[in-house]
């Protein structure tokens, strides 16, 4: 009761026509960056970051939800018009939806990813305000052994569980925890790896490496391998539906939710997995199976619902333990410290209105996302239209603006740059990125959680295992190291066994 | 000698095309059906795709002309790239779409039609949309 | 009766066969990188007290040995194969090579706009870095693009450090603008 009367005092905040402003400019800015060719959602908030520096905390994270969902949303419309998806969890909306707009549908394509968005985010906000104060109360709690375990469990998660090689991930890990050792040491006050260089003292801005990784690191890789020969876009007009296209879409958007939601709260669980089940699982239940690969429209409401229902997914984690599950939730974290704010348990004790105020605008931003896409999906699809100079001109321009302004530096601009080409190296590489941001926002907390847990302990190393949560997630990390194993030497011979 | 067509995927290319064709005849010359881009932007709807290209082929296939098609992609501006190619094959006419453009347009982007008229060694003939469809 | 595309970037393309040994380019940066880590941490004063037991020098001399043992077992994973996919993207053509033309420009326009934006101010050095970048991305419209430059930066200034009170430097033209 008492969230519910927090969550109307949300919606009154942010229902002040100053606030409805910036939500609604949050959702056209985000939408907008996150069509454009080559730009993901986490480079989106990453680049829109300085919009927000001269606000309020509870006025820049009312512009932030909008950006997160208008980004999350300009994202799919790129996958749908142009047959190459931005991320892999547009993979799949990018064969169903592509295939629809080549047969002339692309309306409804349009059409059900705008509304199986919409439904599955406000389904998605709303498990949300249910579910994260239990977990907030959880989190309570927790003494520094379980919290320094919880984080252990995130990095091996986001080395172990995903992309395609452990060792990969890893370094990348390793490289994150290196800049976030950078700076003074909280506790004894000693530099550490600060090279003499004073303005490193304060340590490496979150917000600096984000910018870097995500915006300088991708606009200079992309600018090395910019495809010379236009892609074929489908032409659009209003995006609609008829009666048939709701009776085929609506069971797939709440079956997507289903999966979406709860992958997006788990660490590393992402968005990739539940869009792959909701496909196989719509495929396997259509009454068209001879549409699927040919362009189904149930294969792109239930992926793009389950996509977006993980993105709300993620705000839990992020918002009630302070750990970000994927790129677009760290650097909404990345944001959140800028605005000198600490996510987890605490938050919504010491920030309630705040946080109230964001998961209110969230709703708000998912509804103005509605209105406004279905008109203006032609005009979206004219940006795709920009020259790519102009593009990435644009992207290094503000990337270097959002940098320079965190601490007014130009010794941060040096650093963006060093950070912009190991992104550039690591996609050469074929090294994730998304382990390094997570290391560098968690790697100095769980410094901080493992040393406290050791001077309750005198030093003794049996103080990093605490109550039973720091058994259960040790136990969680062990089982992920040793899956590779356990399923060379338990899974394939019991397989094996069943068959013969 | 070649009769040379700037070819775009609208209605100023098609017209283009269809006075290329009519010229191409009565001289009795080979065409060649130039498409450009720069290739710098995600999307470029002066780029003919490859259905576009198949309705050119077919449609001259079946006059019976003798034509070559060639496209070119990233560099330098159309209009470049059609005098260039125009003097590389000695065409004895190039054909050109036009289109409407505002006063302001023209300012800031420059106009390929202008470039072309003046640059080119050859005459060129200058085709509307809505001339030809009537 | 023919039809071709003309390419003019006429770069070798990259063959998806063999080794990529650059990786071991990789493992010698790794490596270097915690020899360095674990130097400095043994640099530092090592202070641990009752409230402290474990100093400011065991985590970053951790972490250095880890990058050691994760630039040897990168090593073997590339003797024995192993190679990254790079990203693709939509935007991304990965049959042709790098374009590092390109690459130095841009980093060249990014300097720039490093070392001059407190002397000269957001206004010219942002105007510098978007023609430059432009530039380097192969747009020739010299003109069009330093009227698009400066309209950007002058907007971004008033915008931001005059409408938020975002941190942007004024410099040279300090009380014109």
């Amino acid at each position: 009761m008492e969230n519910l009367n927090h969550l109307m005092q949300g919606f009154e905040d942010v229902v002040a026509p100053m606030n409805l402003l910036l939500a609604l400019i949050g959702v056209v800015i985000g939408t907008a960056v996150g069509v454009l060719p080559g730009i993901g959602p986490a480079m989106t908030v990453a680049l829109l970051l300085p919009i927000t520096y001269g606000m309020e905390p509870v006025q820049a994270f009312i512009m932030f939800a909008g950006i997160f969902y208008g980004g999350m949303y300009g994202g799919s419309t790129t996958s749908i018009l142009l047959n190459t998806p931005g991320e892999s969890s547009s993979v799949v909306t990018a064969i169903e939806g592509n295939k629809m707009a080549k047969a002339g549908r692309a309306a409804q394509a349009l059409a059900t990813a705008a509304i199986g968005s919409f439904v599955a985010g406000t389904i998605g906000t709303l498990l949300l305000v249910l579910v994260t104060p239990f977990v907030v109360e959880f989190a309570v709690s927790l003494g520094a052994p379980d919290y320094f375990a919880l984080m252990l469990l995130a990095f091996v998660a986001v080395t172990s569980v995903l992309g395609s090689s452990r060792i990969r991930g890893l370094i990348s890990l390793l490289l994150g925890l290196t800049i976030g050792v950078v700076g003074i040491d909280a506790v004894s006050g000693q530099q550490r790896l600060t090279l003499g260089i004073p303005q490193l003292a304060d340590g490496i801005d979150v917000v600096v490496v984000a910018v870097g990784i995500f915006a300088v690191g991708e606009a200079l890789w992309v600018a090395a391998h910019l495809r010379r020969k236009p892609a074929e876009v489908t032409p659009v007009g209003r995006p609609w539906m008829g009666a048939g296209d709701w009776k085929r879409s609506w069971r797939p958007w709440l079956r997507g939710t289903a999966y979406g939601f709860p992958f997006g709260a788990l660490p590393a669980g992402g968005a990739e997995i539940p869009t792959f089940l909701s496909y196989a699982t719509e495929r396997r239940l259509t009454k068209h199976p001879e549409e699927f690969g040919k362009g189904a429209i149930e294969g792109v409401a239930g992926p793009e619902a389950a996509n977006n229902a993980s993105a709300a997914g993620t705000l839990v984690p992020m918002l009630a333990l302070g750990l970000p599950a994927n790129a677009t939730a760290a650097v909404m974290l990345a944001a959140f410290q800028m605005h000198g704010i600490q996510p987890g348990p605490l938050l919504f004790e010491r920030e309630t209105a705040l946080v109230w105020a964001l998961i209110a605008s969230l709703f708000i931003g998912n509804l103005l996302l509605l209105l406004l896409n279905l008109p203006l999906a032609p005009t979206w699809a004219k940006l795709l239209r920009i020259p790519r100079p102009y593009l990435y001109a644009g992207i290094l321009f503000f990337a270097s603006m959002g940098a320079y302004a965190v601490n007014a530096q130009p010794v941060d601009l040096f650093v963006l740059l060093v950070l912009g080409l190991l992104g550039f190296a690591m996609r050469r590489f074929g090294l994730p990125v998304l382990p390094l941001i997570v290391g560098v926002i968690l790697g100095p907390r769980a410094e901080l959680q493992g040393r406290r847990s050791l001077q309750l302990s005198g030093g003794e190393l049996s103080g990093l295992v605490g109550g039973p949560v720091s058994y259960a997630v040790y136990t969680t990390v062990v089982l992920m190291l040793a899956w590779p194993l356990i399923r060379r030497f338990v899974v394939r011979p019991l397989r094996a066994a069943r068959r013969a | 000698m070649t009769v040379l067509i700037g070819y775009v995927p609208s209605p100023e290319g098609e017209a283009a095309l269809r006075a290329g064709i009519d010229e191409a005849r009565r001289r009795g010359e080979r065409i060649l059906v130039v498409n450009t881009s720069r290739g710098d932007a995600m999307v470029d709807t002066r780029f003919a795709q490859e259905p576009d290209l198949a309705h050119v082929r077919e449609d001259l296939a079946a006059l019976g002309i003798d034509f070559d098609i060639r496209q070119v992609l990233g560099g330098r501006d159309a209009a470049e790239e059609i005098i260039e190619l125009a003097e590389k094959s000695e065409a004895s006419l190039v054909v050109i779409g036009l289109r409407r453009r505002s006063a302001v347009g023209k300012l800031i982007m420059g106009s390929s039609a202008q470039q072309i008229l003046l640059g080119a060694g050859c005459p060129v003939l200058a085709v509307k949309a809505a001339a030809t469809t009537s | 009766m023919s039809s071709q595309v003309d390419e003019r970037s006429a770069e070798s393309t990259r063959s998806p066969e063999g080794k990529d040994r650059a990786q071991y380019g990789v493992c010698a940066f790794l490596a270097l990188l915690g020899a360095a880590v674990i130097v400095d941490g043994l640099g530092i004063r090592h202070l641990t007290s009752t409230t402290d037991p474990v100093g400011p020098r065991t985590v970053p001399v951790i972490l250095g040995v880890l990058l050691l043992v994760v630039a040897a077992v990168y090593a073997v994973d590339v003797a024995r194969g192993g190679r990254g996919e790079p990203e693709a993207g939509e935007d991304v053509d990965l049959s042709q090579g790098s374009d590092w033309r390109t690459v130095l420009l841009l980093i060249v326009a990014f300097l720039v706009n490093a070392v001059l934006i407190e002397r000269l101010g957001w206004v010219i050095s942002g105007t510098l870095l978007f023609w430059g970048t432009a530039f380097a991305l192969g747009n020739r419209h010299y003109v069009r693009n330093l009227a698009i430059a400066v309209a950007l930066s002058l907007i971004t200034f008033y915008a931001f450090a005059i409408g938020l009170g975002v941190n942007l430097p004024a410099g040279v033209l300090q009380g014109i603008l």
